[in-house]
């Protein structure tokens, strides 16, 4: 097991309000780490730090360090941390462009590919990885706000594969999304985890249960417990956890 | 207190909001058919294109529309790409802090000072300090110090209103803050950059006081060869052939105006249909 990432005391703030109280947590490569918890825990924070998100917002401050790799994140530049640390947002967001523009934007702009026939390949393989080219090869070229919230939200993951990361954060990527359109969602995220790191937020415990190996169980900004998600389910260590779990609260 | 019934007073506030559309929109086309009515007869191919002659009394407005034109559009080139900058960086990268709150309060008052007050201004700095003389660049310099704070307004206004949520999709996926607005912000906030480039360029060719003591003259007998050069103006012009040249024939005071007012509704119009085009393809 060797550790992605590595949160050392970690403390966020919001003008000066405390968010996320000295976290310290590790990201196993190649696992689902779930962080559950009610409204206010600190998790979407969490996440939002681990790409440097929520360093755009000029009220947030923080204090502690995160280690990606060994490297510490604050010190390396924004636009490359985030560049191999990828983000699918709550609401899927496609860019206001085509399905193949999409997918293209970022490695344009980053310069990762050229040539016409590696951009289509590149297109067509984030596509089949996001399980979503059947939809869409056919009208590659039309907007991707047609789209269904579904189709947008596995578009959105196409475009994160596409700049080839090494962890992808989830925030509850299927609030949005009806159980058809989740599980499939869920399904690609079970299979990214072969390749990538995955950090996964979301407010639906029975979706932590059926596809993280590791939950972390966050309550008013602090680390309640981590476990292994058949552990924590099972038998959880602490009270708050298992009244979360069981729906007493929260 | 009387009640009003609710259908009642539907009604009734019906009538009052529809009345008040009404008397904004009369005065408009009362002007516009008087001045299409008595300047109508003036408009010829020879009017437009020909300078004046007899003291302005008859021959055409040529060098008026040229100058109002070549004021216009130089006003519109040095506007443009400073106020849509300025807007960017407001926009997108100031952070709030006192010195930016002084300069958007400064951006706000500067669009309530009077027109007269830049003209002043604008002949103290342009045409005696800086030494451009009464020309063509002092004039568009004076307008563009007036127009600077409405196209900032309305740029940042059509910044804004690309979704926040665009940026941090772009952001994310490592892009850089200069290629998402350069790729995501600017193409989706051009329309509403264009409509505020559509107010300004009616504002200000109707504008008469800046550009009176910068760049326009009672009379120059050739077209403006250089930027250097003063010219006449349309606004001036009309000023000047009604109410400082004795005997002059209506029709033409009618005319230059219907000129003037077709002059800015054209301009207007094409930049309308862009908006329109970007409205169209645009895709959220």
């Amino acid at each position: 097991m060797v550790n992605k990432i590595e949160v050392k005391n970690l403390s966020c703030f919001y003008n000066k309000k405390c968010v996320l109280d000295s976290l310290s947590i590790n990201v196993v490569k190649n696992e689902i780490l779930s962080v559950i918890g009610p409204a206010n825990s600190g998790k979407t924070t969490f996440l939002r730090t681990l790409n440097r998100m929520s360093d755009l917002d000029v009220s947030f401050s923080r204090m502690g360090e995160v280690f990606l790799d060994g490297e510490n994140i604050f010190n390396v530049n924004m636009e490359s941390l985030r560049r191999r640390v990828g983000m699918l947002f709550a609401m899927p967001i496609p860019l206001p462009m085509s399905v193949y523009d999409n997918i293209v934007y970022a490695p344009k702009r980053l310069g990762l590919i050229n040539k016409k026939s590696d951009i289509d390949a590149l297109v067509e393989q984030s596509l089949k990885d996001a399980s979503l080219w059947n939809d869409v090869k056919d009208r590659l070229h039309t907007s991707a706000m047609k789209m269904s919230g579904g189709q947008q939200q596995r578009l959105c993951i196409a475009r994160i594969l596409a700049i080839n990361p090494e962890v992808i954060l989830f925030d509850e990527p299927c609030s949005g999304l009806d159980p058809v359109s989740t599980a499939k969602v869920e399904e690609s995220m079970l299979e990214l985890k072969q390749k990538y790191t995955i950090v996964l937020v979301t407010n639906n415990v029975k979706q932590a249960s059926r596809v993280s190996d590791r939950t972390a169980f966050f309550l008013m900004g602090k680390l309640i417990e981590v476990d292994k998600t058949g552990e924590l389910f099972v038998s959880p260590k602490e009270k708050q956890t298992e009244g979360y779990i069981t729906g007493r609260f929260g | 207190m009387i009640r009003l019934s609710p259908k009642l007073s539907q009604k009734l506030s019906y009538i009052l909001l529809f009345m008040a559309t009404i008397l904004a929109i009369v005065p408009v086309l009362v002007i516009m058919f008087l001045i299409v009515k008595n300047g109508a007869s003036a408009i010829s191919w020879e009017f437009l294109t020909s300078m004046p002659k007899d003291g302005m009394r008859s021959g055409g407005i040529l060098p008026a529309i040229v100058g109002t034109f070549a004021i216009v559009m130089c006003a519109v080139v040095i506007t443009l790409p400073i106020g849509v900058c300025a807007a960017i960086y407001l926009n997108e990268y100031a952070k709030d802090n006192f010195l930016t709150r002084v300069i958007k309060l400064a951006i706000v008052n500067l669009a309530g000072i009077p027109s007269v007050v830049y003209g002043l201004f604008g002949l103290g700095i342009f045409v005696m300090f800086f030494k451009l003389g009464v020309s063509i660049i002092a004039g568009a310099l004076t307008l563009s110090i007036m127009e600077l704070p409405v196209i900032i307004t309305t740029s940042r206004n059509a910044l804004n209103s690309v979704p926040k949520s665009f940026r941090e999709a772009s952001l994310s996926l490592g892009v850089s803050r200069w290629q998402t607005i350069r790729h995501i912000v600017l193409p989706n906030a051009l329309p509403g950059i264009l409509t505020g480039t559509i107010l300004s360029i009616a504002r200000i060719s109707g504008e008469t006081a800046p550009i009176l003591f910068t760049a326009a003259a009672f009379y120059v007998p050739h077209l403006p060869k250089s930027i250097f050069d003063q010219v006449m103006a349309l606004p001036y012009h009309l000023y000047i052939i009604s109410t400082q040249i004795p005997n002059m024939p209506k029709n033409i005071i009618y005319g230059t105006a219907l000129v003037l007012m077709m002059m800015v509704l054209s301009i207007s119009f094409v930049a309308i249909f862009a908006r329109v085009y970007f409205r169209k393809h645009r895709k959220w």
